[in-house]
């Protein structure tokens, strides 16, 4: 049925503003209807206050150690569960990141903190290189090919490092990462709440760059349909230019804040690599709010089962069950579907 | 007007079109053929997919062959394509701001053509929240028709819009048609070509990659050769 134009009335501003609210608050309260959503939410609330009540300790540390993985997982976040670019080389540039700031900490006296800022605009730099470099030759071929390629820059980036600073751990005397604060008799390290902090900015950040600008619509609608992309006018191969830029930018600064706590050396971002790729894939590919819940749920399990003087070598063993758990459900769910 | 001038296309050895020439002025154009005869293959040569070995496309005068997709469209060459390429995880409102959001011309004209398309596809106007990938296939192509039409085209190409849709609805497209073709200039390749022939002025027919008759659509629908190969007279 068509109407003539001048007969269709379109809806005021204000009225469209409201009607997203209503449909944002019903989308959510639409999710507390799913059964399994329910239940979910139900057994998180319940484990945490449990955790609260009997190990308030592992509380603040789990919160500390899931932001830690969050951070460092939502710039793989961007990367490959938005526009499907699978970078193994993720920890690597983190890595690199904290030795640049350990570089600058020791010659020039730079804080760590304050290295974040050129560390942001020196791996955008850096990401653009490489992904011309690299990246750009194996866009939309097959995944072992970029797998192969992440793997590659990888090796070359930690060889890079124990060549010019061997492979000696390094770590940063920093009087404030011992900051304390001591609450009902109970004491708990305060500088860690700087991974939570970056992990709020950096989540909002990036909801609001992929919801609120043509170009991060432009970065969804690339992940979601490169041909489909390119044919609203969209400039495709700028788009994973930016987006790869962007996503070792992210990295290589939180590289900075790594270090600040933890001893850094050439293989020191293996591991988050490997946890990073699973909390994107647990999350759910293209959604950090998925990432960010993944990272509490593992990172919390993880600190609980580290707490416990009897089971603590277990909680490698525990974080991957957990993940063989959830892939295991979801792969039901799909065949029930 | 857009133009094609002796276009030759080939997949490696094996040659597509051949000699290919066709013009679109103020109209609406048919491109009619057997699978395989080479009508997406010319689709995808104007919009720079593909790109030929010899010959010539312009848009009112400029060459379009050494440009990218994007600046293709840019210049005014909208597409709606046979698998309607949508971005199944947005909303149909979404959907359709990408149509316009990366062609500044189109781009501040967002309202305007918002209001056109929903006048055109009152239903879409119903389903703004829902994301594309959940509609039905007759919804998608609405959305794929108005996201191409948010771009404010000259040129609008559609690729078999009526594939796979039932009868009702592809009514429905051949009647948006029309009104379409009121403002932009329109290329639409399709199989059903009785009903494309009630909705287009001009047609060609491209057969093993050349074109094998160009005439009206009057003239065309009382062509023997189209009555008993296309029609089923």
């Amino acid at each position: 049925m068509l109407i003539p134009c001048g007969q269709y009335k379109p809806a005021r501003n204000s009225s469209i503003r409201f009607r997203d609210l209503i449909t944002m608050i019903n989308s959510i309260l639409s999710k507390f209807k799913q059964k399994n959503f329910l239940i979910g939410f139900i057994i998180i609330i319940a484990a945490i206050i449990l955790v609260a009540i009997y190990k308030p300790n592992v509380l603040f540390e789990g919160l500390q150690r899931s932001a830690l993985y969050a951070l460092i997982a939502l710039p793989m976040a961007l990367l490959l569960g938005i526009v499907d670019i699978v970078n193994l080389a993720h920890g690597e540039f983190m890595m690199v990141g904290a030795y640049f700031a350990y570089f600058m900490n020791v010659q020039f006296g730079m804080d760590p903190i304050v290295a974040v800022i050129p560390a942001l605009f020196l791996f955008f730099l850096f990401g653009i290189l490489v992904y011309y470099i690299t990246f750009k030759h194996i866009i939309g071929k097959e995944p072992l090919s970029q797998l192969l390629l992440g793997f590659g820059v990888g090796l070359v980036l930690a060889e890079g490092i124990t060549v010019i600073a061997t492979n000696f751990p390094r770590k940063l005397g920093l009087d404030y990462v011992s900051s304390s604060a001591t609450i009902g008799g109970f004491t708990f390290g305060t500088f860690e709440f700087v991974y939570v902090a970056a992990t709020i900015i950096i989540l909002v950040g990036l909801q609001l760059f992929l919801k609120k600008t043509d170009t991060g619509q432009a970065a969804l609608a690339v992940g979601q349909n490169p041909r489909g992309a390119k044919i609203v006018g969209i400039n495709v191969q700028w788009i994973y230019l930016l987006i790869f830029a962007l996503s070792i930018a992210l990295i290589g600064a939180i590289g900075p804040l790594f270090g600040t706590r933890y001893t850094i050396f050439p293989g020191v971002g293996d591991q988050y690599t490997l946890k990073s790729f699973i909390l994107v894939a647990v999350g759910g590919m293209g959604s950090l709010n998925g990432v960010v819940l993944a990272a509490l749920i593992l990172g919390m399990a993880e600190t609980l089962v580290l707490s416990s003087l009897q089971y603590g070598k277990w909680a490698d063993i525990i974080y991957f069950a957990l993940i063989i758990g959830f892939i295991l459900y979801r792969s039901h769910q799909r065949q029930v579907k | 007007m857009l133009e094609v001038k002796n276009l030759n296309v080939s997949y490696g050895k094996l040659q597509i079109l051949w000699d290919v020439s066709m013009q679109i002025g103020n109209e609406s154009v048919g491109l009619f053929g057997p699978n395989g005869a080479g009508k997406t293959t010319l689709i995808n040569a104007i919009l720079g997919i593909v790109r030929p070995i010899s010959g010539e496309i312009t848009l009112d005068g400029e060459s379009l062959l050494k440009m990218e997709t994007d600046k293709i469209i840019k210049h005014g060459i909208a597409v709606v394509p046979q698998d309607r390429e949508l971005f199944p995880m947005m909303t149909v409102l979404e959907n359709l701001r990408t149509g316009c959001a990366y062609i500044p011309r189109a781009k501040k004209k967002y309202k305007e053509r918002l209001e056109y398309v929903f006048a055109m596809f009152p239903i879409l106007k119903e389903r703004l929240d829902q994301p594309a990938g959940s509609m039905s296939g007759g919804q998608q192509r609405m959305v794929s028709i108005a996201r191409a039409l948010m771009a404010d085209p000259k040129v609008l190409i559609l690729d078999e819009p009526s594939g796979g849709l039932q009868p009702s609805i592809v009514t429905e497209v051949f009647h948006g048609l029309k009104e379409i073709k009121k403002n932009v200039s329109v290329l639409v390749t399709e199989q059903n070509v009785r009903q494309a022939l009630k909705a287009i002025d001009r047609g060609y027919i491209l057969e093993d990659g050349k074109i094998a008759m160009a005439d009206t659509a009057q003239n065309l629908a009382g062509n023997d050769h189209i009555r008993k190969s296309y029609l089923g007279i």
